[in-house]
């Protein structure tokens, strides 16, 4: 089981802020994970994290790992 | 290399940077120069009134985000002590949501402190945040300014 997180406006256009998901027996990668979530492959403004740790590439995902989609930060 | 005492909390519900500021004065104060730094949301963003913040938030990945930030800034300039308090959650105008403070012997290392690591907090805090009011309701996305700013450390 895969843990996905929503943050910012990521969270607010698909209307939830987690969803879990099972690994397919043919594995799920970081990129593929994001199209079945319906996160544009258009919309470079979304930013990946696998564990906490920002990614920006494709990558397996494993089962137990937490994924997050969220907008570029606007802290401070 | 001395390891620099760095305290770094989120805070969902209130921040009080008085009360802060005493407690980083009372531990740090013997190392001779303190400086701090408060901001508070603003009534009004360019005539536009604004009723309160709501930032969100990823547990564990913002405190480390912003710890990551004040181990640089201790490195960088030599500190003996930082603290980041950082609201999260719904900041009602007027009310503060963010206090640093630097503490060294040096005041200049102190004040360059507090003011780098604004200028990140701004741009890489794992913080989104929304502007609410009678007329506006929106995400905020960082601006050229705060890249700027951001810049500026990168300076030789």
């Amino acid at each position: 089981m895969i843990d996905a997180l929503f943050f910012g406006r990521v969270a607010e256009a698909l209307g939830q802020r987690r969803t879990q998901i099972d690994v397919p027996a043919e594995g799920l990668s970081l990129l593929s994970l994001r199209a079945r979530l319906f996160i544009g492959d258009d919309d470079s403004k979304v930013l990946m994290s696998v564990n906490q740790v920002i990614q920006s590439g494709d990558q397996a995902l494993h089962d137990g790992d937490e994924v997050a989609f969220f907008s570029v930060f606007s802290g401070g | 290399m001395i390891m620099a005492d760095i305290d770094v909390k989120l805070l969902p519900e209130t921040l009080d940077p008085v009360q802060e500021h005493a407690a980083f004065l009372a531990c740090f104060g013997h190392l001779g120069a303190v400086t701090a730094f408060t901001g508070v949301v603003r009534a009004a963003a360019k005539d536009v009134i604004v009723d309160y913040l709501y930032l969100d938030w990823y547990p564990g990945m913002t405190e480390a985000s912003m710890h990551a930030i004040a181990e640089t800034a201790a490195e960088r300039f030599e500190i003996a002590a930082l603290v980041i308090r950082h609201r999260c959650a719904k900041v009602k105008a007027g009310q503060p949501v963010v206090f640093v403070a630097a503490a060294s012997s040096h005041r200049r290392a102190a004040f360059e402190a507090v003011d780098y690591m604004m200028d990140r907090l701004k741009s890489e805090a794992a913080l989104w945040k929304r502007e609410v009011g009678p007329d506006i309701d929106h995400w905020i996305e960082p601006t050229g300014k705060d890249a700027e700013d951001l810049q500026r450390w990168s300076k030789p």
